[in-house]
């Protein structure tokens, strides 16, 4: 059981994680990442990196959307933008990996900041369906440009690195897990500094926080741009992960799955990004290991794929009637329950 | 007390670790060694449900009728077919993952795909992989590339060949006809309109108008008007399933048009050309497969409505010569006592000159590249609800 | 030299379809008027009315006098059902999460529509007169024509409903002010519920005619897509708004679909958005939202 929490010194005040059993949990963790592609089936590894790739994209839209209030429907369009960039460079100039990556998170971030520009006029919902505009001319682009191969869209070589490619599900493991990592450090780093505030002050009463001096537009611009850039990195792996783009691959359902998944895992915290994503990438292989098991399986599995939407649909307003704080929010119980365990409150 | 602060914890996600690597393990492929040692196995990406489901249920049906044709007469050389579908709903990232999951499981030697974008993303995978021929339900003229497809093909003409037969008919029919082409705005749609455009002018048409239609739209107003006042002798139709082709025959009738209309193969089958009501009278397309209620000589489609009595899809058709094909290449890789690998039966689909496919196709096919440049110009008899032939079987 | 004629009866078929949008439109802004909430789910509340029209119509084979009323009342049941069981319950929440509860709902409906009557397209049966209409030498759909006469009916009827009718001053009050409506005596719950099965009801009449224009598919909700872009150019509160937004655009995608190409259709409507968002942000007839501490 936790009794206190006793800090001393400015440094472990403000430190991510604070206790022993934290350590404990995270170098378990990290144990498990590092083992899980050994043990792991060709089927599984695909899964994971998959789950990688939407963590990423889900924590870029949480930046946006749970810390700083500003709801996005376009964080497709961006993860496109990265895609393409990463796709364009990939097979015209066969640049090296890492700056692809950065280039695509650095193209989307721009547009991204274009994105934004009109957030400081319109507010709430009404920005939400400009985003959902952003969405409809990213697609007109990517389909209608030679340079981005119209709608057959564009095939990718392999990544290479250090003379060796990265084509199965078990090497790219290797460079997508580790990058997600980082860019989830980077997110719940971001909230311990000064610009983190920002965005939450923003989120809570933005009038206000321009009066305590934070200026709305230069802030709200930065965080369209670091979360389409998060974005944007999220595309170029998934660029080197399919290595096929096409217009139809970041559709505007694709951006509805982000939302969703930030919200059942709970938005504004790095915590319901993970699991949110986690799970509803989850979810439908959960259900069709479910109706595998069934009996007449068989006959239930041509309803598969619509209730899949009717799961993912009820899922939305089934957290959003009971547990608005998302999976984030039963996790915390859970873990109040241990820390004050024997006791009950 | 920091004992205790430990133990709970720690001991629960032990549990939980130890759950989570046994579950990891028994998907492992050690489960390959579950299947049988030497069975022929076809995999499939079907779309059993969702936008192209009644494809997708009619495909399956169709390799199940034919691999069960062949297990009944005793397999390939002894050795028994095995057919693992799994439904995708047609959705890229799930088709990749069942094929993941299917090859991980089993030793797979033939391969069917749901949708063009499939077949594009897994290319890398099955080059790799090595072993596989996969075919599908798609006709993109971009699959029909055997250098950098080689290890795939196309169950019947790609689609700019489909084009070209319909463009041969209408030479053939009315020289120097003008021929609008009506198309959806997708990839799919857009695939075989340059190309087609060609090959009208070096056939001595012309195209006054090519429209595109944005996907879903609903109101076609403006685009009847357009293709009204370009008065075109014939209009086909490309990259629909159903909608919007009886609006626009409907409205252009009524604005007084003396079009003929025709479509492609996925709008050609019978139960949704006769959907469109009044406006199916005359229609015509191209479709590479007899009709299941067709009387011609053909012992395969007898077969086929002994097993089934109830009307069966062209995407049964096709399923059911896809099936054929694969097992006929199976079977030519080991009467040479050739290894099953990818380019083995790629080769031996290769080798298949003039095939009797039992009247599936009404003439003897050769494929020398990707793909079977053979199909025949239907037209929708709405009195007698049947599509009947309108023209020979033509080759390119 | 500019072909006027064709300019003429491109404009004409573009205004009447933008009839279709003002229809749809006018549901969406019946629930926002009433309630404040955007419903993302209005092309599939369109898309459950026309299948049930297809159910009684086609599937049950009802004469069109009785399958109509039925389809109606069946999806204005819907509506209360959906404003009961969603949309009370996050009453007093930030209007993010009622949004994000209709893009639940516009998954749950395609997923019972696929369910139910599987993911085919299918066609209406026919039902509306085949003459075409002509002006002068222009030629017009007569689909379209009947369902702009329709759509300017009904949104004549809410017009003078919202003026005249005690009913629809009660919806403007709890529009207004919810606390005061309360005072005032209005069974607000009621309103509510008032709003969501009307909206519900004209969305099926909606779905009926889009129906059978272009057909019923589950994924015929897309059509809602330009008719957000309709309400937020018109006003999300205004139902002229949604007459003149919706006439306007249907301008705005024809001259784009005739003269530029198809793919430039749906491009048009969306930067006619930005435009508008950029603008007036509370769209052309709308009310100017003050912001209070």
């Amino acid at each position: 059981m936790r009794i206190g929490t006793l800090k001393e010194s400015y440094v472990a005040d403000a430190a991510l994680f604070d206790s022993r059993t934290q350590h404990a949990w995270l170098a378990i963790a990290a144990v498990l990442l590092v083992l899980f592609p050994f043990i792991a089936s060709d089927y599984w590894l695909y899964l994971a990196c998959l789950v990688a790739i939407n963590v990423a994209s889900a924590t870029g839209l949480n930046i946006l959307t749970g810390y700083t209030g500003l709801v996005s429907l376009g964080q497709a369009a961006f993860m496109g933008l990265g895609a393409y960039t990463v796709a364009i460079l990939q097979t015209r100039y066969g640049t090296p990996m890492l700056l692809n990556l950065l280039a695509g998170g650095v193209v989307a971030m721009l547009g991204g900041i274009i994105v934004g520009i009109p957030s400081l006029r319109v507010k709430g919902l009404y920005l939400a369906i400009a985003t959902i505009a952003a969405s409809f001319i990213a697609h007109f682009l990517f389909a209608n440009f030679e340079i981005t191969g119209g709608t057959a869209g564009l095939s990718l070589a392999p990544a290479r690195v250090l003379g060796m490619d990265l084509d199965t599900s078990f090497r790219l493991y290797w460079l997508i897990v580790p990058v997600t990592v980082l860019m989830l450090l980077g997110a719940a780093n971001l909230f311990r500094t000064r610009i983190g505030r920002a965005f939450i002050a923003i989120r809570d009463r933005d009038i206000s926080a321009e009066v305590l001096g934070i200026a709305l537009l230069r802030y709200k611009l930065l965080s369209f741009g670091l979360s389409s850039f998060y974005a944007g990195i999220a595309g170029g792996l998934w660029a080197y992960f399919f290595r096929v783009v096409t217009p139809e691959s970041f559709p505007l359902s694709m951006s509805i799955f982000f939302l969703a998944a930030i919200i059942v895992g709970g938005m504004g915290s790095i915590l319901g990004g993970i699991l949110g994503a986690v799970f509803m990438t989850m979810v439908p292989e959960l259900l069709k290991l479910l109706v595998d098991l069934l009996p007449g399986g068989a006959s239930l599995a041509v309803f598969l794929s619509p209730v899949r939407l009717v799961i993912f649909g009820a899922l939305i307003i089934g957290f959003l009637v009971f547990e608005p704080l998302g999976l984030a929010e039963v996790w915390r119980r859970v873990r109040r329950f241990f820390h004050l365990w024997p006791f009950r409150n | 007390m920091d004992q205790q602060h430990f133990s709970h914890p720690r001991r629960n996600f032990m549990r939980g670790a130890a759950a989570a690597a046994g579950a990891a393990a028994l998907t492992h492929p050690l489960s390959v060694l579950a299947q049988g040692a030497e069975e022929i196995v076809i995999g499939g990406s079907i779309p059993m449900t969702g936008v192209f489901a009644f494809a997708g249920v009619g495909i399956n049906a169709g390799i199940q009728d034919y691999v069960k044709i062949i297990n009944d007469a005793g397999g390939i050389k002894g050795r028994k077919v095995k057919y693992v579908p799994e439904d995708t709903g047609y959705k890229v990232d799930v088709s990749v993952a069942t094929f993941k999951k299917i090859t991980s499981q089993n030793k797979v030697n033939l391969y069917y795909g749901d949708s063009t974008g499939f077949s594009k993303t897994i290319n890398p995978e099955l080059e790799r992989n090595g072993n596989i021929l996969m075919a599908g339900a798609s006709f993109a003229s971009e699959l029909n590339d055997p250098k950098k497809y080689p290890n795939q093909f196309l169950v019947g003409p790609d689609y700019t060949e489909m084009f070209s037969i319909l463009l041969k008919h209408i030479a053939k029919e009315k020289p120097g006809a003008k021929v609008a082409f009506v198309y959806s705005d997708s990839e799919f749609g857009r695939d075989p309109i340059e190309k087609s455009e060609a090959e009208a002018k070096r056939l001595g048409l012309s195209v006054p108008i090519k429209i595109m239609t944005p996907a879903g739209s609903v109101d076609v107003s403006t685009e009847v008007i357009k293709l009204r006042r370009a008065a075109p002798d014939y209009t086909i139709f490309h990259g629909y399933i159903l909608a919007p082709i009886p609006e626009f025959i409907t409205q252009g009738k009524q604005q007084g048009m003396k079009s003929k209309w025709m479509g492609t193969f996925w709008t050609m089958d019978s139960s949704t050309v006769m959907k469109m009501g009044e406006a199916a009278d005359g229609f015509m397309g191209v479709m590479p497969y007899r009709y299941y209620y067709d009387t011609e000589k053909a012992p395969m489609l007898e077969k086929i409505r002994a097993m089934r009595p109830e009307y069966q899809s062209t995407a049964y058709m096709q399923g059911f010569l896809a099936a054929m094909l694969f097992l006929e290449s199976a079977k030519r890789c080991l009467d040479g006592n050739k290894p099953l690998t990818g380019a083995n039966l790629k080769a031996a689909l290769n080798s298949l000159k003039d095939f009797d496919t039992g009247g599936l196709i009404g003439v003897p096919i050769t494929i020398s590249g990707n793909s079977i440049p053979v199909g025949r110009v239907y037209q929708a008899d709405v009195k007698a609800q049947k599509m009947v032939a309108a023209s020979d079987w033509i080759k390119l | 030299m500019m072909d006027w004629a064709y300019l003429f009866e491109i404009s004409l078929t573009g205004i009447a379809s933008g009839g279709l949008y003002a229809l749809a439109a006018l549901a969406f802004v019946m629930v926002y008027k009433a309630t404040r909430v955007v419903n993302i789910a209005i092309g599939e509340m369109l898309m459950a009315g026309g299948y049930l029209f297809f159910t009684f119509a086609a599937m049950w084979a009802l004469p069109l006098w009785l399958a109509i009323p039925a389809a109606v009342l069946a999806c204005g049941l819907l509506g209360a059902v959906i404003e009961r069981t969603m949309i009370r319950p996050l009453l007093g929440e930030p209007p993010i999460s009622v949004f994000m509860v209709t893009v639940g709902l516009s998954s749950v409906l395609i997923g019972l529509v696929e369910m139910i009557w599987t993911a085919d397209q299918r066609r209406l049966p026919e039902f509306m007169p085949t003459n075409p209409i002509m002006v002068g030498d222009a030629f017009l759909a007569p689909k379209v024509f009947w369902g702009a006469v329709i759509a300017a009916v009904f949104i004549a009827a809410v017009l003078l409903v919202f003026r005249y009718w005690r009913g629809g001053v009660a919806l403007r009050a709890t529009a207004s002010d919810q606390a005061a409506a309360y005072s005032v005596g209005i069974n607000v719950p009621r309103v509510f519920s008032l709003a969501w099965v009307a909206s519900a009801m004209l969305a099926a009449i909606s779905g009926i005619i889009v129906g059978s224009i272009g057909g019923i598919s589950s994924s015929m909700g897309v059509f809602g897509l330009s008719v957000l872009v309709v309400v937020i150019v018109g006003g999300l509160d205004s139902v002229l708004g949604a007459l003149v937004g919706g006439i306007l655009i249907g301008l705005v995608e024809a001259l784009a679909g005739a003269y530029l190409g198809g793919e430039y259709k749906l491009l048009a409507t969306f930067v006619v958005l930005v435009v508008i968002l950029m603008a007036r942000p509370y769209g052309l007839f709308g009310t100017h939202e003050i912001e209070r501490l």
